[in-house]
């Protein structure tokens, strides 16, 4: 596959990522904010 | 040589039950809380003739509890008075309809088919699905150490029965809440328990879901208070030498060379141990006792990231008249909708809700004797969550406001006539909440739980971070509530015995 293709598909991909976040009701975005935000912290709170 | 093996710092049940059990297995143990009472959250009070509990108000689940006492060689019979309490809860919804939950599963059946009928298939769909094997999967899951990817894994292999748990893990208490029922007051009615444990049922994990149907093998409530818990766990340590010392607050925690060698109390005395465990909060441990110079950065970044858990105001009130209440615990519903709106409109942006969701326990349902002849004691939550820190004001200038808001509540939706008889009334803010546990931010189950901080993503019990410490009760794996923090700390003691034994 070229760049160009492997670069459209990922934009393809985020594309529908944000189509289908919008597409949620907004308590279920409220969760995955939540949780998108709670994320990073996880490979440090394992080892706490 | 070090004054004593293992010194435990607060006498919740965490604490108690871990320093305890190190005492049976011959190590020289001490307790320190900070209090003059203790229990922690599990306690009682009195005060002109009335015992109220100062958070907790009764005990489910009782295998944690009868594993302590079964490994102390003891029988719990002999150590607490258990009273039943039936039904388990009595609802008010928001047009004042009222019902009660049975313990007996098809007794529940039948309320559920007076108000829904349509929702009578879910609720027999999930008891077949989370009633078999139920008292093998709390023995299995809530006494397994899950402290590291390796020990869940371990303990998912020797009980493979609890992957079927694993979908109400994985989703929202919402989302497993509307999987079984379309009522809305049926919803609401298994929903508010992770509402009032601390998160909304859309973030809350679908595991609380689990509760709605535990309680269904009973709930309990101990003879003199709930104080009664500690105070036999206490006993049942002290006949092995167990020493508990109250009125001691421990300042910091020592360390030398990334291990800790002891304790400095307030007063600056030291006493030397080989092994501290912490059953204060996490934070608190870790950020205040230790410090931040006693910890390699990324300790500091990860317990930095917890969110305490949510403070809840208290009203304990004293009646000279018998409430007219059906059962141990009253709660006024809402819809799940509303308790998702509270969390995100009000208690996020440090609002106080204006919301009628309340909560109200009725100990001398259970035990006449917490209260004079023909009194009783009622402890009630209400408006909560609420934030610890209301914008623009702070709870010791709204205590007399917040008092008279929620006794317009109790009036309007549960006892319209309790002003004329109050004899006794004592509000407890988030502020006296922090003032009397020492509870940063009022925070009533410790740290935050969500699906991000629990089991290996809460504060391990055996420290990564500091050789020799060990953490019990509600900041740990499994979180807050009587039976976890009992179970918290028979996983500890496991841990220290297998390590310095």
């Amino acid at each position: 596959m070229s760049k160009k293709a492997k670069r459209l598909l990922h934009v393809g991909m985020l594309v529908g990522l944000v189509g289908v976040y919008l597409s949620l009701d907004e308590s279920t975005k409220r969760y995955l904010n939540h949780i998108g935000k709670q994320v990073p912290y996880l490979p440090y709170r394992y080892f706490i | 040589m070090a004054d004593y093996d293992v010194i435990a710092i607060g006498a919740g049940l965490g604490g108690l039950s871990t320093a305890a059990l190190l005492a049976k297995e011959g190590f020289k143990t001490l307790v320190l809380e900070q209090s003059d009472i203790i229990g922690g959250c599990c306690s009682t009070f009195e005060t002109e003739g009335y015992r109220f509990d100062v958070g907790a108000s009764i005990v489910e689940i009782l295998q944690p509890m009868d594993r302590f006492f079964e490994l102390m060689g003891k029988k719990r019979e002999d150590y607490i008075d258990l009273i039943p309490c039936d039904p388990i809860y009595s609802f008010i919804t928001p047009d004042g309809q009222r019902f009660s939950y049975p313990t007996d599963i098809d007794e529940t059946t039948r309320v559920i088919e007076k108000i829904a009928p349509e929702d009578v298939e879910g609720w027999e769909r999930f008891c077949d699905e989370a009633l078999d094997k139920m008292d093998e999967m709390m023995d299995s899951m809530m006494l397994a150490p899950m402290n590291t990817m390796g020990e869940a894994m371990s303990m998912t292999i020797k009980n493979p029965n609890v992957m079927k748990f694993m979908p109400l893990l994985l989703r929202t208490h919402q989302a497993v809440t509307r999987s079984y029922y379309k009522n809305p007051i049926i919803q609401a009615s298994v929903a508010f328990q992770s509402y009032f444990a601390g998160a909304p049922p859309e973030i809350g994990s679908g595991i609380f879901g689990f509760i709605a149907l535990t309680e269904h093998l009973g709930i309990f409530y101990p003879r003199g208070g709930m104080i009664a818990i500690p105070e036999a766990m206490m006993k049942a340590g002290q006949e092995h030498g167990l020493e508990v010392r109250t009125g001691q607050k421990v300042e910091k925690i020592l360390v030398n060379g990334g291990a800790v060698r002891g304790v400095q109390l307030e007063d600056g005395t030291e006493i030397s141990s080989k092994v501290v465990v912490s059953n204060v909060n996490a934070k608190v441990a870790y950020l205040k006792m230790i410090g931040t110079d006693n910890l390699p950065s990324w300790a500091v970044k990860a317990i930095d990231s917890y969110r305490h858990s949510m403070p809840c105001p208290m009203i304990y009130v004293g009646l000279d008249t018998k409430p007219d209440l059906e059962a141990h615990h009253t709660v006024v519903t809402g819809s799940i909708d509303m308790m998702n709106e509270v969390w995100n409109d009000y208690y996020t942006k440090d609002l106080i809700p204006n919301s009628a969701m309340s909560l109200v326990c009725w100990p001398t349902e259970a035990d006449p004797s917490l209260a004079p002849e023909g009194h009783h004691v009622l402890n009630f939550m209400c408006n909560a969550p609420a934030p610890y820190a209301p914008v623009g004001d702070n709870w010791d200038r709204i205590k007399d406001w917040y008092k008279e808001e929620s006794l317009k509540n109790l009036e309007k939706m549960v006892l319209p006539d309790v002003r004329d008889h109050i004899t006794y009334l004592e509000v407890s803010t988030p502020l006296d909440f922090e003032r009397r546990l020492l509870s940063p931010q009022g925070s009533i189950y410790g740290l935050f739980s969500d699906m991000t901080s629990l089991a290996m993503f809460r504060p391990n019990a055996r420290s990564r971070a500091v050789k020799n410490l060990y953490l019990a009760g509600s900041s740990t794996h499994l979180g807050g509530g009587v039976p976890v923090t009992i179970a918290s700390g028979v996983i500890t003691s496991r841990y220290i015995a297998e390590d310095h034994g």
